[in-house]
C-alpha cells in the first residue's frame, strides 16, 4: 500500500466496497451466515457517510428493504407470542414451525439484527410503515434479565452490555420504552464501572472500549447521563482519552485497532470531550489501515479489510470532521441525516 | 472458518445416505431477490437443508445430534444449531461427559466464539460441575492471555463455585509473565473483591506488590490503574497513605517523568483540593505546573487534554483565592 496517496478517502473504491459485500459474499464468509443484517448494515451504513446513498439505484434500495422485512419475526396468530418478535439475521431459519412455545424459541428475532435492521430501513429512508411496533417492543421486553441486562435472543444466548445498547437503540427507535426497564438497566451498567472507570461487558469483568461505548450510548439515549458522578465522568474521560496511542486501543496495553476511532471517539464524544484527542494522530492512524486500491479499511495497517473496520473507520474518520464525510449521530451509530429521517417518523406517529 | 468439504475425500453428502434417505432436506429460502448472499459450499447447503428439515420435524435423535455437530463445523456462530443440539442432548438423556470433550475442541478452534463458551456455560449449569473449568479457561489464556470470553467464563465459574483459593497464584504468574496484562491486573481485583477482601493489611500488601511491579515498569498503565483501584479501599485516599506518596516523590526526584506517575501527583492534589486539605506538596499550583508538564513536554499526545484539566485546577485556585479574600475580608 502506498501512503503517500493514502492522505484522502478513497471515496470510489469504497462505495464500489461495499456495494460488493451487498451483492454477493464468497464460502469463506460461511460463518457469518447467521448475521447477514450485520453486513448488510455495516455495508449500507458506510454507504450513507460516504453520501452515497442516492447513489444507489432505487431496485437495489427496495430489494434490500423487501429482504428485511421478510427477516422480521411476526408473532403468532394462534397463539398471540410476542415474545419471539424482532428480526432474524438471516433466513437460515426461517421456515415454518410448529406453533409451540418450545418450537418458536427456534425461530425468533435477536436484538442485534433488530437494532441494525432498523438502521437500514432509517438510512435508506424507509417509513418503518411495514414494522409491527407493538410486537417488537414485546420482543425486547422478553429479554431482560433480573440482573438487568438483554439476552440477544429467546434461547440459547448470553446476556450482556452489547444487548442492552441494542435493546437501547430499538426502544428510542420505535420510541417505546415499554419494553426497557432503564432502572434496572441502568443500575447494571453503573455496576459495570471498573476500579479504572472504564466499563466492562459486565459487573467486575475488565474494561473495554466497546462495551463502555454500548453503556455511556444507552445512558445517553435513555436520558441517565446525570446517573454518573462528576468523578465517574472525569475518570471515564481520562480512561478513554488515555486508549489513544496514535489511533485507539481497546484496553490497556492491547495493540490499536482502527473500530475504536469510532468506538472510543463516539464515547468521547457523549461525553463531549472528542475535542480533548488528537485529531492529527488518529486521522493518520485510520488511513494506515485504508487500501486505497480496492477500497476498504482494516484494524491494522496492511492487514485484511472487512465491512466493520470499514465503516467503523470511516464513521470514526466522521467523527473529527473529515472532509467528505456525513456526520455521524454517535449514540445510535447512523448518519444525522437518517437521524432527522427518524425523526419526522416519530413526529408522524404522534401526530396520527 | 474453513470450509473443507473440497479437501475432504471422506465426506458423503447427506443426499447420499442411505440412513437419511427418509429425510427431504429444505433448502434455505431466502425470498426473490436477496442481497448480501453468502455463496455457500454445496456440503453447507447440504448440511444446513437437512438440518432444517430435522428441526421442522423436531427430531431428536443420535444421527440429528450428529449432524448439528457438521452444522456447528460449517459455522460455529449458529447459535439456534447449539441449542437444538443441548435440546437433543437432553431428549437423549445423553452422557455428557463426551460433550465437554467435545465442546473442549471447538473452542479449541474457535476459542473467541461467543456461542461455544456459552454451551460450554449450559453444560456445567447442567451438571454442577466446574472441576474442568480452571483448567479449560487457564489453556484458552495461555493461547491469548487477554481472550475476553475466556476471562468472562473463569469469572464466572469461579464466583458461582467459590473456586477462589488458587487464583491469586495463577494471577501471579500471569503478571510475572507480563507485567502488562491488564486482564491479569483485573482478575486481581477481583479476588480481592470477593475472596480475599480489602482489610488494611491487604490493602497494605497490594500496595506493595504494586510499587514493586511499578518500580519495575513505570510506563505501565495497567499497575498504576490497579494502584489508584486498592486505594479506593483506604479511606485516607490517594494522598493521604504515606508510603504511596513517598514513593511517588521519590520516583520524581528521580527525574522519572512517566505520564502516570504525573497523572497520578495531579489526582493526588485535586483530592486534597476537594477535601480542603491542600499542603505544600499537593496544590493547586502543583497540579497546574504537572499538567503544564504533561501538556507541552511528557505526553503530547494528550496536550489538549492536559490543557483542560490545567484550566479547571486554574478555576479552582481563582476560588480558592477569592475564598481566602473573603476569610480576610471577615477577619478585618
Amino acid at each position: 500500500m502506498n501512503n503517500e496517496e493514502n492522505k484522502d478517502i478513497a471515496h470510489r473504491q469504497h462505495v464500489k466496497y461495499f456495494m460488493r459485500f451487498l451483492n454477493i459474499l464468497p464460502p469463506s464468509l460461511s460463518s457469518h451466515d447467521t448475521t447477514r443484517v450485520t453486513i448488510a448494515y455495516f455495508s449500507v451504513a458506510g454507504l450513507d457517510v460516504l453520501g452515497s446513498i442516492s447513489s444507489m439505484s432505487l431496485e437495489l434500495r427496495s430489494r434490500i428493504i423487501d429482504w428485511l422485512y421478510r427477516l422480521q419475526v411476526h408473532p403468532y396468530k394462534e397463539t398471540g407470542n410476542m415474545s419471539i418478535c424482532g428480526f432474524q439475521g438471516s433466513s437460515t431459519i426461517n421456515m415454518d414451525l410448529e406453533v409451540t412455545d418450545s418450537m418458536c424459541h427456534y425461530r425468533c428475532g435477536h436484538l442485534a439484527m433488530t437494532y441494525t435492521g432498523l438502521c437500514i430501513l432509517l438510512a435508506l429512508g424507509d417509513d418503518l410503515s411495514r414494522l409491527n411496533r407493538k410486537a417488537i417492543v414485546e420482543g425486547v421486553k422478553a429479554l431482560q434479565t433480573v440482573e438487568g441486562n438483554f439476552a440477544a435472543t429467546l434461547s440459547g444466548c448470553e446476556s450482556d452490555m452489547r444487548f442492552v445498547y441494542c435493546a437501547a437503540c430499538i426502544s428510542y427507535i420505535l420510541n417505546d420504552w415499554s419494553g426497557f426497564d432503564i432502572e434496572k438497566a441502568t443500575d447494571y451498567i453503573l455496576r459495570s464501572i471498573n476500579y479504572d472507570y472504564g466499563i466492562a461487558q459486565c459487573p467486575e469483568l475488565e474494561s473495554h472500549g466497546g462495551t463502555t461505548f454500548c453503556a455511556l450510548a444507552t445512558l445517553a439515549l435513555t436520558d441517565q447521563m446525570h446517573r454518573l458522578s462528576e468523578q465517574q465522568v472525569e475518570g471515564l474521560k481520562r480512561w478513554l482519552l488515555f486508549r489513544q496511542i496514535d489511533g485507539f486501543q481497546g484496553r490497556p496495553n492491547k495493540p490499536v485497532d482502527t473500530c475504536y476511532s469510532f468506538w472510543v471517539g463516539a464515547s468521547l464524544k457523549i461525553l463531549d470531550a472528542l475535542q480533548y484527542s488528537n485529531y492529527g494522530s488518529n486521522r493518520r492512524y485510520v488511513y494506515e489501515t485504508q487500501d486505497s486500491v480496492v477500497g476498504g479499511f482494516s484494524k491494522w495497517p496492511d492487514t485484511c479489510t472487512d465491512p466493520m473496520h470499514t465503516y467503523l473507520g470511516l464513521a470514526g474518520l466522521s467523527l473529527i470532521g473529515e472532509n467528505g464525510l456525513l456526520e455521524i449521530e454517535p449514540t445510535l451509530n447512523i448518519t444525522k441525516r437518517a437521524h432527522t429521517h427518524l425523526k419526522s417518523l416519530h413526529q408522524q406517529w404522534a401526530e396520527s | 472458518m474453513s470450509d473443507c468439504s473440497d479437501h475432504d475425500p471422506n465426506w458423503v453428502p447427506y443426499k447420499e445416505r442411505p440412513e437419511w434417505n427418509d429425510v427431504t432436506p429444505i433448502p434455505e429460502n431466502d425470498g426473490p431477490n436477496p442481497v448480501v448472499v453468502i455463496a455457500h459450499s454445496e456440503k453447507f447447503e447440504d448440511v444446513y437443508g437437512y438440518f432444517r428439515s430435522v428441526l421442522q420435524r423436531n427430531e431428536k435423535s443420535k444421527r440429528a445430534l450428529h449432524l448439528t455437530k457438521d452444522a456447528v463445523e460449517l459455522n460455529p456462530a449458529n447459535y439456534t444449531v447449539w441449542q437444538y443440539r443441548r435440546d437433543i442432548l437432553k431428549t437423549l438423556n445423553t452422557n455428557l461427559q463426551s460433550e465437554f470433550a467435545y465442546v473442549e475442541s471447538v473452542i479449541k478452534q474457535s476459542p473467541k466464539n461467543y456461542q461455544v463458551w456459552h454451551h460450554r456455560r449450559v453444560l456445567v449449569e447442567w451438571l454442577q460441575d466446574a472441576s474442568l473449568e480452571l483448567e479449560l479457561t487457564k489453556d484458552a489464556l495461555e493461547q491469548d492471555p487477554k481472550n475476553y470470553h475466556a476471562w468472562q467464563h473463569r469469572q464466572w465459574v469461579i464466583k458461582t463455585f467459590g473456586l477462589y483459593s488458587q487464583e491469586m497464584e495463577f494471577v501471579d504468574i500471569l503478571i510475572t509473565e507480563d507485567v502488562r496484562n491488564n486482564s491479569a491486573w483485573n482478575q486481581r481485583y477481583f479476588v480481592l473483591n470477593n475472596h480475599l477482601g480489602w482489610s488494611d493489611l491487604n490493602v497494605q500488601k497490594e500496595i506493595c506488590y504494586t510499587l514493586e511491579k511499578i518500580k519495575f515498569v513505570k510506563n505501565n498503565e495497567s499497575a498504576w490503574n490497579y494502584l489508584r483501584g486498592i486505594l479506593l479501599h483506604d479511606k485516607r485516599g490517594l494522598c493521604g497513605n504515606a508510603v504511596v506518596s513517598s514513593f511517588c516523590e521519590d520516583l520524581y526526584k528521580n527525574k522519572c517523568r512517566s505520564p502516570y506517575l504525573l497523572a497520578f501527583i495531579i489526582d493526588m492534589c485535586d483530592e486534597a483540593i476537594k477535601k480542603d486539605e491542600t499542603n505544600c506538596l499537593y496544590n493547586p499550583e502543583r497540579a497546574i505546573e504537572l499538567c503544564e508538564a504533561l501538556a507541552s513536554k511528557y505526553d503530547k499526545i494528550r496536550t489538549k487534554y492536559w490543557n483542560y484539566l490545567l484550566e479547571r485546577f486554574r478555576k479552582c485556585r481563582g476560588e480558592q483565592i477569592i475564598n481566602s479574600n473573603g476569610l480576610m475580608d471577615e477577619i478585618e
